[in-house]
């Protein structure tokens, strides 16, 4: 029998609504304006610059989210696999390549528009992983349209400025080649306009995750999965500025009004990886019913950037854009997510081993093992995938969340109470 | 001391269904397993019935009933589901006080899990979605090899070859039997390769933690040559409860007698004390 408890909504999710029709709306009327262009780009790419240049600017990854999202993407993963792609490659890319080949898209329902804006412009940072330079000349080359990138130094402990000077190199010629192939000059001060407000979101969306370290969280992981939308796809704009103001204001009040994402919060955790967008209502209503709060995340927190106090934008970018957890070697995520656990005040830590994203999969190399031995953390690791259910198993994750919990409710009982010993029979 | 009230587990497994009845002092009065079927609420009954067989004990006489595995939530009349993970730790753990792993090889899924000396969960796996490493396994490659689910401990007993099949999966091991057995391979090396390829799954994922480790399960209850295995990877022979197959059931029974009775009119706390319906 499942208890569902109430919970109450966050009402900025009705401006985020009409947010997201205007972003899509506005990105098809793009794509059929001649006086406009469109670009692509990778998540935790360079957009700023795009968006400085003028260019509508759309994000293939969200659509490989939604694909998911809607349970789709196993029926058009083995189209991509049938024009060469491995099926144990990134689900977001062969997903979205089987959706194009098929003319599938979740936007056609959702906005009454044909799907994605065709491009102009291609532009990725392998910052993230080097899927993505592959996943977009599929469409430069579909398109017959410039796929141009950055390839970043990666696995990186420290910054170093010699670091942050080669990646910056890499934007300054990414600029060049940009103006070159439009006939085009980029406005420095626009640029620095855009770093401006891609950092003001992106710390007004820090401030709203960091409202979780409140108990009751008011804001969750699932809704922040929600929520983090205009941060990667309006980064720069004004309207995603004013979205986080909103949503701030409505977190601080839900801290003060004590109402938490999830009512009877119990047990806090954390979610380390991708998130499994083909059964997030079951893993959401399972958190529901169990009383967990996931109170951080490794996934939200990906847009969370450094604050930019004005100076050279382009430096502001290339620390931004290396900075970045998925970027950084084992030591340096260890310690993240030590820190964070700590900050959050965190009963535990879930990893998401998903099949086809090894880079943003960190339960491979022993992390777990060591978090639980070395520091005594309750830890548990989930098989799964971002988008292709059938690596997931629903009723195995289940009962491994279940059991998780039994083991949180152990660990939170004085050691006098622990497991008694039984005679046996 | 008298019997009742009665302390029920049921194991709803995925493959079988286990049942085991404690008296008020926990001593097991009767125990039952019954293949699962496709419903989990009629094996549930018919294994609580054969375990209270010859007890000359009825239903009535159940004061709690705790239930666990794959089909936990269909059970009729369990007061509380709990995970199969922490049922076998109780139940493994009551059996052997000093045990730390407990390796449970199923019809579906293989779990390893370790507790501490509290009997504290500290760590469990279940395998991948693949059947690799199950009871399902072994009955898939029973075919292969032309020989049935019931002969092949015993002939996989007779080998003194030190074989061990290397695919991981169910698919390229069947072609993998074939192959051998095309070459030649004695059928009762390949039989005993299979087991210790088994051994191998679940040696991986012991995550390599120590100490004494205890063996349970429907693989583990009905074939010698699993426990043969095991001790090859692991270096000494497994703990064998009694009954091996119910390590769950009794650990869910040890629960049941747990249960405040009070606490049942409190809505779930949890899934370890969520009521059904
Ligand atoms: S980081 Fe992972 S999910 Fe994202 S594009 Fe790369 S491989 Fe795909």
């Amino acid at each position: 029998m499942s208890h569902a408890v109430p919970r109450v909504e966050i009402r900025a999710a009705q401006q985020l609504k009409s947010l997201m029709r205007d972003y899509f709306l506005d990105l098809d009327a793009a794509a059929c304006d001649a006086d406009r262009r469109v670009a692509w780009c990778t998540s935790v790419g360079p957009c700023e610059i795009l968006v400085a240049f003028g260019f509508a600017t759309y994000f293939p990854e969200n659509h490989g989210a939604l694909l998911g999202a809607k349970r789709l993407s196993h029926q058009l993963i083995p189209y991509a696999v049938s024009a060469g792609y491995c099926a144990e490659s990134c689900s977001y890319m062969n997903s979205d390549i089987g959706a194009a080949l098929r003319g599938v898209s979740p936007l056609q329902d959702a906005y009454g528009i044909a799907g994605p804006p065709r491009p102009d412009l291609l532009v990725y940072s392998t910052n993230q992983c080097r899927e993505v330079q592959d996943w977009w000349n599929f469409f430069g080359r579909r398109h017959d349209a410039p796929v141009l990138g950055i390839c970043p130094p990666t696995h990186l402990g420290e910054i170093t400025p010699a670091h942050v000077r080669f990646v910056r190199g890499e934007l300054q010629a990414l600029i060049e080649r940009i103006e070159a192939h439009f006939g085009e000059k980029l406005d420095r001060d626009r640029l620095a306009e855009v770093v401006a407000r891609s950092s003001a979101a992106s710390t007004l969306w820090r401030r709203v995750l960091d409202t979780a370290r409140a108990r009751p969280a008011p804001i969750s992981f699932w809704d922040g999965l929600i929520h983090m939308a205009p941060v990667i796809l309006m980064r720069g704009s004004p309207a995603a500025v004013a979205y986080y103001e909103t949503l701030l204001a409505e977190m601080q009040q839900r801290v003060r009004d004590r109402v938490g994402a999830v009512p009877h919060e119990r047990f806090r955790v954390y979610w380390e990886g991708m998130p499994v967008w083909p059964r997030l209502r079951d893993l959401s209503d399972k958190c529901l019913e169990l009383g967990v709060a996931v109170a951080a995340s490794t996934y939200c927190n990906s847009w969370a950037f450094e604050d930019y106090s004005g100076g050279d934008p382009l430096e502001w970018m290339a620390r931004a854009s290396i900075a970045i957890f998925i970027n950084r070697d084992e030591p340096t995520k260890q310690a993240f997510l030590l820190e964070m656990v700590r900050r959050f005040d965190l009963d535990g830590l879930i990893f998401h081993n998903a099949r086809t994203c090894p880079n943003n999969t960190n339960s491979r190399f022993g992390m777990t093992q060591r978090l639980r031995e070395d520091h005594g953390l309750a830890v548990l690791s989930v098989d799964g995938d971002l988008s292709d259910q059938r690596f997931f198993s629903t009723a195995q994750t289940m009962t491994n969340l279940e059991a998780f919990v039994e083991q949180l409710e152990v660990r939170r009982r004085p050691a006098s109470s622990a497991v008694s010993q039984e005679v046996a029979g | 001391m008298s019997a009742v009230p009665l302390y029920v587990g049921i194991d709803a497994g995925s493959s079988a269904t286990k049942c085991v009845v404690l008296a008020a002092d926990g001593t097991i009065v009767g125990h039952g397993v019954v293949s699962s079927g496709f419903d989990y609420a009629e094996a549930a009954d018919a294994a609580l019935t054969l375990a209270l067989g010859g007890t000359g004990l009825d239903r009535g006489d159940v004061a709690c009933c705790v239930s666990t595995g794959y089909g936990r939530k269909n059970v009729r009349g369990a007061q509380r589901h709990v995970t199969e993970i922490s049922c076998h730790a109780r139940g493994a753990r009551a059996w052997y006080p000093e045990v730390r792993g407990i390796v449970d090889i199923g019809g579906q899924d293989t779990k390893v899990i370790w507790i501490d000396a509290r009997g504290e969960l500290v760590d469990y796996r279940m395998n991948s979605k693949c059947a690799a490493g199950t009871g399902t396994f072994l009955e898939s490659v029973a075919v292969r090899l032309g020989v049935p689910l019931s002969a092949i401990d015993a002939l996989a007993m007779t080998s003194t070859a030190h074989s061990v099949l290397n695919s991981y999966c169910t698919v390229f091991t069947g072609t993998e039997v074939i192959e051998r057995i095309k070459s030649g391979e004695p059928r009762q090396d390949i039989s005993m390769g299979l087991f210790r390829s088994i051994a191998a799954r679940v040696f991986e994922m012991c995550a390599a933690r120590d100490g004494p480790i205890a063996a349970t399960g429907g693989v583990v209850a009905h074939c010698r040559a699993m426990l043969r295995a095991l001790e090859e990877i692991f270096g000494a022979p497994p703990l064998l409860p009694p009954w091996p197959q119910q390590a769950g059931a009794y650990g869910a029974a040890l629960l049941a007698r747990e249960v405040d009775p009070h606490d049942l009119d409190e809505r779930p706390r949890s899934a370890q004390s969520e009521v059904s319906a």
